[in-house]
């Protein structure tokens, strides 16, 4: 078959690609082409931190995800399709890039080719770094992932009590709205809470030692009543002294903040 | 009827004034790089407020005068009362003067006032 390689290049409204005037049969005007990458996609390696077991079917949408997003500083993946079964909304992607991304753009090209979702973070290293130091979140997020480059974190945590309350007032949601929502977002709530808890305790932050922290204070199964929607008030009532106690500690970090300020 | 619209106004006073708060804080953090990381991120509270919103009547156009006034007035009193006490702790950058702004800016974004 005849074939011709050409680039694609920037156009105002839509991109192009340019081919010689003089060509050969079959690429007449109005002719009907194919167009497709002409390099083959890099072989790529995903580095696996403290990730163990993933079911097979897993890693092939991890390449097909790493191979998609080649073109930028790396890929990591995490979240709770890290975890065992198939118990996900969508798959979490940091993209890391010094370049500004639309990503609902790219979530929805993603979700029409492959029919997966994902939920896309586009953030430059240096914040992530940041958001790792002083971010509980973070910090549990990247407990457990899969990048495209090996990457090491070597962080040290600092507290910034603005930001511990910021993360805490969206746990409050689930005071005012108890009653209807549904357990995947009760359990998210509940989570960021104790996260936000064993951050300010100094301890270790994973999705295994918050569920652990949520059974240990709330009493055995919590979590999984928690996913299944089995609460009652009584729970509730605990949750808010919870609520308060760390919102409490948080107003004390800003009040000694502002002192040495 | 009139008491479940009661309530889902509750509801969703509650969320929008978490929402207010929550806005105005972000403005209020100090590092530049952390503002506007977390600026970009979509609350929870506003996706629920919207959710009462749409049992709300009337729901494809903006509510009664009276009740704009009383949503207005209940979400300005719990947003300032959180605020207030942050302030009291010691929480420098609050700028109340944003919370009227914000909450106009909402409750259009939400079709409750025009």
């Amino acid at each position: 078959m005849v074939e011709l390689i050409s680039r694609i290049s920037k156009g105002t409204r839509m991109d192009q690609i340019y081919i010689p005037k003089e060509r050969m049969p079959g690429f007449e005007l109005g002719a009907t082409v194919l167009i497709k990458p002409v390099l083959e996609k890099a072989n790529i390696r995903p580095y696996y931190y403290n990730v163990s077991n993933l079911e097979p079917i897993k890693n092939i949408i991890i390449e097909e995800i790493m191979n998609y997003f080649e073109n930028f500083d790396n890929v990591i993946i995490t979240g709770s399709f890290l975890e065992k079964g198939f118990d996900f909304e969508d798959i979490d992607v940091l993209l890391i890039t010094e370049r500004k991304a639309d990503t609902s753009k790219l979530e929805s090209h993603f979700e029409r080719d492959f029919g997966i979702k994902l939920h896309i973070i586009a953030i430059d290293f240096k914040s992530l770094l940041k958001g790792l130091i002083t971010d509980p979140l973070f910090q549990m997020m990247l407990s457990k992932f899969v990048s495209g480059k090996r990457v090491i974190f070597r962080i040290k945590r600092k507290i910034n009590y603005k930001l511990l309350d910021l993360h805490l007032l969206e746990s409050k949601v689930l005071i005012g709205n108890f009653g209807f929502l549904p357990g995947r977002e009760k359990y998210k709530l509940i989570r960021n809470s104790i996260a936000i808890k064993l951050f300010m305790e100094n301890e270790s932050i994973s999705l295994e030692t918050v569920n652990s922290e949520i059974d240990s204070y709330f009493g055995k199964e919590t979590v999984r009543n928690i996913r299944e929607n089995l609460l009652d008030k009584s729970f509730l009532n605990k949750y808010k002294e919870l609520y308060d106690r760390i919102f409490k500690d948080i107003l004390a970090g800003i009040k000694n903040d502002s002192k040495q300020e | 009827m009139t008491q479940n619209r009661n309530k889902l106004i509750g509801l969703f006073i509650g969320n929008i004034a978490n929402a207010v708060v929550h806005k105005i804080l972000e403005l209020a953090i100090d590092d530049e790089l952390l503002r506007n990381y977390y600026g970009k991120e979509l609350l929870n509270s506003v996706e629920i407020a919207r959710k009462y919103r749409e049992k709300i009547n009337p729901i494809n156009r903006p509510l009664p005068e009276k009740d704009i006034e009383y949503i207005k007035n209940k979400v300005i009193n719990k947003s300032n009362s959180e605020l207030k006490l942050r302030i009291a702790k010691g929480y420098k950058n609050i700028n109340l003067d944003l919370v009227d702004d914000i909450i106009d800016k909402m409750m259009a974004d939400m079709k409750i006032k025009d």
